[in-house]
């Protein structure tokens, strides 16, 4: 009985753990986006305005449900819950610290990719259910951009895979730092295994992943339609894309919805590229951070950390970049994006063959 | 009753039921979200079997491209047309007994089939190796693709690559000339 009670306490806690996360994640994006256009940002609400996204909070839970009389009743209240829950069961499979994952699978990350590819399903629900031309076109939208950068997102991942031999998160995790048991080698030549550090990470193992990196992170921002590539909520000319006539709670789990989704491609290309929860300090001769920031506290520090960084990067991309139009996204992800990505996986195979023997 | 049978008997219930309902629902596009929880429903029936690799294959293809596709083909063609596709005279017709025929033809042969076989004596069961839970199914079928299979998955490869050649030169342009 206490085995299942551990279940439910892990998915509780994930759960939180999403919630908290867009919590922060909705300030701090207020707060970059105001330093970056030369404003305070949220100031009223608490000291410095920190409990500006509790009182966001407050207000959706206030806020009345409002269903479009000529809207599919059924697929309009169900596509919040299905866009949450297939981002959500993405959260099972991810490695936090050295033998601390919720689920251990041998095929992790396509379970993740396949989980994903609900989504797409529910913002359809959405934009149909809603019965308004708007929506429709941003769920359109939305949807050929996410199944085309899913191609390059996809390959520039198998890249790194071949690599690392494996489709289990923590195995991939554990062979690049200092608990791996095949031997590491820093871009192919210097014997690494003892010294750890970023120099064991899969970006400095084979060089050519620090592209198949870039070009990830720039198909993640698509697949979670953030500018440069909201086109699909563009607001100067859709209003607010598939989610214009939600709100209340049920444009709350849509938003958590997209923020859980930022830190799940974000965590993604961390264990992947990004060496996990490995820690980013090499040994040095007698100093031996590598071996003193290692743990599970430590683990759960570093991976936050460096997923934390990413979204940084990716919530300072919008506020920086105009946003792309629909025949430059569909041109960039199959003509640039999609042939690098292939590169990439045959450089990895001639690595993989000639250089990590 | 153990808490896998249990589960196993729900999700085929649930891929009957939805089945059911996408047939008979008059709501195309309802009856296309009801599909995805029949192919969903069968990805979950496929672990029972131990194929986790082909479960997930299954949410990617068809609940993640295939029902996709159809919805979008939906999409693009108006309300009003999908709500005046009405069958043209309700109960029954001659033209059905035929297709009634059919299928109580093809149901008397599968039950017969399956009542008929004895699954411990065929060749192929036996021969099996029998694998278990935790097994890492992705690596064998990496390693038999590879060895034994390797001649149907090249010609496999080859004809996928000419169905995309196909479909690129459909969807260009009309010609310069």
């Amino acid at each position: 009985m206490t085995f299942y009670l551990t279940y439910v306490l892990v998915a509780t806690a994930l759960f939180a753990f999403t919630a908290l996360f867009t919590l922060f994640a909705v300030y701090s994006e207020r707060k970059i986006s105001a330093f970056i256009q030369d404003r305070l940002g949220p100031m009223e609400v608490g000291k410095y305005g920190m409990l500006q996204a509790f009182a966001d909070i407050l207000k959706m839970l206030q806020k009345e449900f409002i269903i479009p009389k000529a809207s599919d009743k059924i697929l309009f209240i169900l596509a919040p819950i299905v866009i949450f829950v297939s981002v959500y069961l993405g959260f099972a499979a991810l490695p936090w610290a050295p033998g601390i994952i919720p689920s251990s699978l041998n095929l992790g990350l396509f379970y993740i990719f396949a989980i994903l590819s609900i989504e797409t399903l529910g913002i359809l629900m959405a934009g149909w259910g809603s019965n308004n031309k708007y929506a429709l076109l941003g769920s359109m939208r939305s949807v050929a951009q996410m199944i085309s950068y899913e191609i390059p997102a996809g390959v520039a991942l198998i890249s790194a895979v071949m690599i690392s031999q494996s489709l289990n998160l923590q195995e991939i995790s554990i062979k690049q730092g200092l608990l791996s048991t095949d031997v590491i080698y820093f871009l192919g030549i210097w014997e690494i295994k003892s010294v750890g550090g970023f120099l064991a990470w899969n970006i400095f193992q084979a060089p050519h992943l620090i592209l198949a990196y870039i070009i990830y992170f720039i198909a993640s921002l698509a697949e979670c339609n953030r500018a440069p590539f909201d086109i699909p909520e563009a607001e100067s000319e859709l209003v607010g894309g598939f989610h214009v006539e939600y709100s209340g709670l049920r444009f709350a789990f849509i938003f958590l919805a997209e923020y859980s989704m930022m830190f799940l491609v974000g965590i993604i290309g961390v264990v992947l590229f990004l060496g996990g929860w490995n820690t980013p300090l090499p040994n040095i001769g007698s100093a031996k951070l590598a071996t003193w920031t290692n743990g599970i506290a430590w683990g759960i520090f570093w991976i936050l950390s460096k997923t934390l960084l990413v979204v940084a990067v990716q919530i300072w991309i919008r506020w920086s970049l105009p946003r792309l139009r629909v025949d430059q996204l569909m041109s960039f992800c199959w003509k640039v994006l999609t042939p690098l990505a292939f590169f990439c996986m045959l450089l990895s195979g001639l690595w993989r063959l000639g250089v990590m023997q | 009753m153990g808490q896998e049978q249990i589960l196993f008997y729900f999700f085929g219930a649930s891929v009957l039921i939805s089945a059911l309902c996408v047939v008979l629902m008059r709501n195309l596009v309802r009856s296309i979200f009801l599909f995805f929880v029949t192919l969903f429903c069968l990805a979950a029936l496929y672990l029972f079997a131990l194929a986790d690799f082909i479960a997930l294959s299954q949410v990617v293809i068809y609940a993640g491209g295939v029902l996709v596709l159809m919805l979008f083909a939906f999409m693009l063609s108006s309300r009003e047309l999908l709500n005046s596709i009405k069958p043209a005279v309700s109960g029954f017709k001659v033209n059905h007994l035929a297709g009634i025929l059919t299928s109580i033809l093809f149901l008397f042969i599968l039950f017969r089939v399956i009542i008929k076989t004895n699954f411990n004596q065929l060749m192929w069961i036996q021969k099996s190796i029998p694998i278990t839970s935790n097994e890492n199914t992705a690596h064998q079928i990496g390693i038999h693709i590879m060895t034994a299979y390797l001649l149907p998955f090249e010609i496999l490869s080859i004809f996928l690559l000419m169905v995309l050649i196909g479909a690129a030169h459909l969807a260009r342009k009309g010609g310069k000339e």
